[in-house]
């Protein structure tokens, strides 16, 4: 060709996860923000729009099919076509829930009529069970955009469910006009070993050119020169030999998605101290589904075998969206979020209590409740697990009632911790607690500095709640970025929190740091 | 329910229909016999109605998430109604769909126990 090659050109942003990518571009679709949440006739046109579609897919794998297959789903088909399916759900959306939690609740109300009576009839349930996970695929259908394995997603920010929807073992990268580094996808970036760059602003680039990522640097290359890459860096962190009982602290895992388990050696921690439901079924379908739920966590408390498992309940809202389900917004930051949008949902709450009272029947689990400001909402929940703790007795299902704690990341629970009387221990989420102390978002990069350098308010406030935990007897540990920070180590252990939650990849790094502070 | 709505009928047709019928097959009204019902009875433009006999509840017959609902096992004794265009045509035609196992008898499928 007789075009001259572009001479390569870096641009600088921030670095938001480490490694370096070279890939073909894959540019995001600008959406336009969504202004407000959607209304109610848009969830009913949604609604009957999946439930069309679902019809369809079933009619088309029912043409194809031999005959007793044929038999079920016209089956499921039928009940697709009665209006009766759908007027509960339809109900609920009139009430202002959401197309997908609406038509959940709604299936979930249909099984437990046809369920009730655990004969014949309780196995059409599972059909049932069936066609809610394929109405709910079709809702959350219309907003996921999986991108080619192996490119470079650019775009101005990316939702962290389409990070966790997408394949990431062909490797490529991350580049973002916006976005922050402390932000819940840099954070899975970091984890997942994907190299990740933000606040470029404007990148020149379309779709398919190639483009290098340096997320070490917080660089992106345009036309680089580079022709090939070392294989992207592997998740698994360098063996770093384990110095038997660490002298001071105690490390645990956070877990985000099951393939973090393949990255985590059980063996050298002291259990998990975190995983991120909401990261762990990123789907509606997954996350309305009670089986689903047991079944990861069955995985990972199977994978620690023996060893002590936190699971948060679903953290969603605020800058974690859940397509279909939840429209994520930067303004519900201060919002309907965590344990909040939990009680305003308690039928999705409900769902995930069953499937963790499940859960416990299998190994030692404790549950997390995120975004916590009043103990009365701790009150609240802890009454919902008991309630579903007797539901499952009477149905004569096995589980075990585990202990509740409460993530401590707003200021005014943060300051509090003597009132929470039921809470058995405390896990403080660094991340979130930062940015509400600093009225800096977390993933705004215009007030990153301040989110920063709010520091010294942050270390005060954790030896407040180191020395109040101490008092009224309550373990209380640490998750999120900062117990992470060799830096930040010796601070923390100083004022007396020595349980610290990481992810996999940075265990090796702390390991290190604590065989140097010791 | 209120009076009926004026319907298109040919004079002298019967706009009401009631009947009661046996449920006979293997475990009741589940999946395909109430999709056989239901689809029966969704090719009628009168409204139909099923009850369990010594039930006073009436669920609607062209409903199979009601139908279902209903849990109708073998050996109740299904009360069905209807009222509209061609109502009796409707239930005499249920009513046999019911008498004769709703057709599966004929089907292929597992005529002699075979397992699932």
């Amino acid at each position: 060709m007789g075009v001259p090659m572009a001479a390569p050109r870096d641009l600088r942003g921030r670095p938001a996860a480490p490694g370096r990518a070279l890939g073909a571009v894959h540019r995001a679709e600008e959406r336009p923000l969504p202004s407000g949440p959607p209304g109610e006739s848009d969830a009913r046109a949604a609604l009957e729009a999946a439930a069309a579609l679902a019809a369809g897919e079933l009619k088309a794998l029912s043409e194809r099919s031999d005959e007793e297959s044929a038999g079920i789903l016209d089956f499921q088909i039928e009940l697709l076509l009665d209006g009766e399916l759908l007027a509960p759900a339809l109900e609920r959306i009139g009430k202002g829930e959401g197309a997908a939690l609406a038509f959940a609740a709604a299936m979930n109300a249909h099984m437990d009529t046809i369920a009730g009576g655990g004969d014949a009839f309780a196995l059409r349930a599972a059909d049932l069970a069936d066609l809610k996970s394929r109405v709910l695929d079709a809702l959350a259908g219309r907003t996921r955009a999986d991108f080619p394995q192996g490119t470079v997603y650019v775009g101005r920010d990316m939702p962290p469910s389409l990070f966790l929807a997408h394949d990431w073992s062909g490797g490529g990268g991350i580049a973002l006009s916006a976005g922050s580094a402390a932000s819940h996808v840099a954070m899975l970036a970091r984890s997942r070993g994907v190299p990740m760059v933000v606040g470029l602003g404007a990148l020149p680039v379309e779709s398919g050119d190639r483009l290098l990522v340096d997320g070490s640097e917080g660089v992106v290359r345009l036309d680089p020169e580079e022709r090939l890459l070392s294989p992207p860096p592997s998740v698994v962190a360098a063996p770093v030999p384990y110095a038997g009982v660490a002298p001071r602290a105690r490390l645990f895992a956070n877990i985000d998605t099951l393939a973090d388990l393949d990255t985590l050696d059980p063996a050298l921690v002291e259990g998990v101290g975190l995983v991120r439901t909401e990261f762990l079924l990123p789907s509606a379908a997954e996350v309305l589904d009670e089986e689903c739920h047991l079944a990861r966590y069955r995985r990972i408390l199977d994978r620690l075998a023996g060893r002590p498992v936190t699971l948060r309940l679903l953290d969603v809202g605020g800058d974690k969206a859940l397509p279909g389900l939840v429209e994520g917004s930067p303004a519900s930051v201060l919002g309907e979020r965590g344990v909040r949008f939990l009680i305003a949902h308690p039928d999705l709450a409900r769902l995930q209590a069953r499937a963790l009272l499940r859960a416990a029947a299998h190994g030692p689990v404790s549950v997390l409740l995120p975004m916590v400001t009043l103990p009365a909402e701790l009150v609240a929940m802890a009454q919902l697990f008991d309630e579903e703790a007797a539901r499952l007795e009477r149905q004569g299902i096995a589980f075990a009632r585990p202990p509740l704690g409460i993530m401590v990341e707003v200021p005014a629970s943060a300051f509090t911790l003597d009132l929470f009387t039921q809470a058995a221990f405390f896990s403080v989420g660094t991340n979130d607690l930062m940015q509400y102390l600093a009225a800096a978002a977390r993933d705004n990069p215009a007030v990153a500095h301040l989110y920063a350098g709010a520091e010294t308010a942050m270390f005060r406030l954790l030896e407040h709640i180191a020395t109040t935990a101490r008092a009224i007897g309550r373990p209380v540990s640490l998750c999120g970025d900062l117990a992470a920070e060799p830096a930040a180590l010796s601070r923390l252990l100083d004022i007396g929190l020595h349980d610290l939650s990481v992810a996999p990849s940075r265990l090796a790094g702390l390991r290190a740091a604590l065989a140097g502070d010791a | 329910m209120s009076e009926l709505t004026p319907f298109l009928g040919r004079p002298g047709t019967a706009h009401r229909g009631q009947a009661v019928v046996e449920v006979t097959h293997g475990i009741g009204l589940h999946a395909r016999p109430s999709v056989a019902f239901t689809r029966l009875a969704k090719s009628f433009p009168c409204t139909i109605e099923v009850a369990v006999d010594g039930s006073n509840e009436w669920f609607n017959g062209k409903s199979i998430v009601k139908i279902i609902g209903a849990r109708i096992r073998r050996g109740t004794r299904l009360r069905i109604r209807a009222e509209g265009s061609r109502a009796e045509e409707a239930v005499a035609a249920l009513s046999e769909l019911v008498r004769r196992n709703f057709d599966e008898d004929r089907k292929n499928g597992r005529p002699d126990g075979r397992p699932a």
